[in-house]
């Protein structure tokens, strides 16, 4: 048991400093990734709704594909792809090549996949909105954006949240599979501080209840939020 | 008579939806204070005319005035539609709309809910239009619920607070869409009382009804809808008391009983 304490320690030549540096880079990616994916779902959903048919069947097109592939593929696609890409771009234009920053990668790529899931819940909790409560905002004159602002959205949330807070969940996982691309958030640190010492069970223990830590926290803070967006709602008991 | 002493005029209304004609050439008009009550039997059309005045439901043809001033409208894929959205939006904002089932905002308190049109539409300012809406609370007795959800009240309060929100826009024209029909019958006289009152002070009001009692009493004038037509129009007693068709009749009759 001391030993294990002594594994676990924060300094070196503990490695639960590299395991907690892990979780901060899990987190940061994860909250990177999910405001990504919220705007593009928040987006995509308007345009699902109300755009022409040539933007509807793109998005059509974009939500089936990011959801038919795994995301593990997705995310070595993305990555070495978007590099690819990015660089022949950059050699097409005479300049030099760069390295993508671990981080930065990571946001843009889990953030596509999650826009591709957001989208599909913000369209369903906005059809969701009972037609009355927007007839009544249109027969006070209410433009269609104002309508949006003021009525729609913030009854819509309620309908959201629950597949939002599912999202949150899955993204804080998602950001393990970067770990294939050498970006060391929380399940890339375990492996090295595992294999260093072989102590696998230890660490994938600690990094299994540093994953449960960051739910139950984020399940916290979803449960308050669902109580303030429902505040108008008939309490069921 | 000029145009403009009517507060709303509608000319030659029509309204398919598919294949089925629900209103066939209806023309009406209101002058500045009359209470007009429309009736007629479930599928006459009567909530149908009511909601394309404020273009809920786009008319297939025909012309909406308010005070005189022509709505623009221009072919869209579900019938007439506003050609000017920020005609339509003014035109709205003076057609006071009280809905069958209240249409409360759910996520706003009872005060919200009436100051929103005056403050996010009109553009006053809120401690303007938080002193208004307060009085207009107290006059429809709901002095005391500024602050509850609607989901927290009855439906008569509902609808008094709907009411209310729909004054507060200060209208020029006021529209009852069957307001007491998805009310506890307990609970339809409070509702009524207001209405009543607001007949008594002048306003000009439409009002889709079943309660024939009390559209004899309020109403200056009562249009029976029969198949999206105008079957037969006059004043309460002539056409409570003395109908001239028997369609009319038969209803009048059946409802009274």
């Amino acid at each position: 048991m001391e030993n294990a304490l002594d594994l676990l320690a924060l300094q070196p030549p503990g490695w639960g400093g590299n395991l907690l540096r892990g979780l901060l880079s899990t987190i940061q990616i994860a909250l990177g990734a999910y405001a990504l994916g919220l705007c593009i779902g928040f987006c995509g959903a308007l345009g699902k709704l109300y755009g022409g048919p040539v933007l509807r069947w793109s998005l059509e097109f974009y939500t089936t594909l990011i959801r038919a592939v795994p995301e593990l593929i997705l995310i070595l696609l993305l990555y070495y792809a978007g590099t690819d890409l990015l660089n022949t771009v950059r050699g097409s234009m005479g300049w030099d090549r760069v390295d993508i920053d671990g981080l930065w990668a990571g946001i843009y790529v889990i953030g596509f996949v999650q826009g591709a899931y957001s989208t599909e819940v913000f369209r369903g909790a906005m059809r969701a909105v009972s037609n009355d409560q927007v007839e009544a905002a249109k027969s006070v004159g209410m433009s269609p954006v104002m309508m949006h602002r003021r009525i729609i959205i913030p009854l819509m949330l309620p309908f959201a949240l629950p597949g939002l807070a599912n999202l949150w969940l899955i993204t804080t996982k998602d950001t393990a599979l970067l770990a294939v691309v050498g970006f060391s958030e929380l399940a890339l640190e375990t492996r090295q501080a595992a294999g260093a010492t072989k102590e696998y069970l230890l660490f994938f223990l600690a990094a299994g209840t540093l994953y449960l830590l960051l739910t139950l926290v984020s399940n916290l803070l979803f449960g308050l939020l669902e109580k303030r967006l429902r505040r108008g709602e008939a309490r069921v008991t | 008579m000029t145009t403009s002493s009517y507060a709303i005029e509608l000319r030659q209304l029509r309204k398919s939806f598919g294949s089925v004609e629900v209103l066939k050439d209806v023309s009406l008009a209101a002058r500045k204070g009359e209470v007009i009550s429309l009736i007629g039997s479930s599928g006459s059309g009567k909530s149908t005319l009511l909601r394309c005045i404020n273009l809920l439901e786009n008319p297939t043809a025909g012309e909406i005035l308010l005070n005189g001033e022509t709505l623009l409208l221009r072919k869209g894929k579900s019938g007439l539609e506003a050609a000017n959205r920020r005609q339509a939006e003014r035109f709205r904002s003076k057609l006071g709309m009280v809905f069958q089932s209240f249409n409360l905002w759910q996520h706003m308190t009872v005060l919200q809910n009436v100051m929103e049109g005056p403050v996010r539409v009109l553009k006053r300012t809120k401690a303007d239009v938080h002193k208004e809406a307060v009085a207009l609370l107290e006059r429809v007795g709901l002095g005391e619920k500024l602050y509850a959800y609607p989901s927290q009240m009855s439906g008569g309060q509902q609808q008094r607070a709907a009411i209310a929100r729909a004054l507060a826009m200060q209208p020029d024209v006021m529209l009852f869409d069957e307001p007491t029909s998805a009310l506890d019958p307990e609970l339809v006289g409070e509702v009524l009382q207001v209405i009543r009152a607001l007949a008594d002070e002048g306003r000009t009001m439409l009002l889709v009804t079943h309660e024939m009692r009390f559209a004899r009493e309020v109403s200056d004038r009562v249009i029976y809808l029969h198949n999206g037509q105008i079957e037969e129009e006059g004043t309460p007693d002539q056409l409570f008391g003395n109908p001239k068709s028997d369609r009319c009749r038969t209803f009048v009759s059946s409802i009274h009983s």
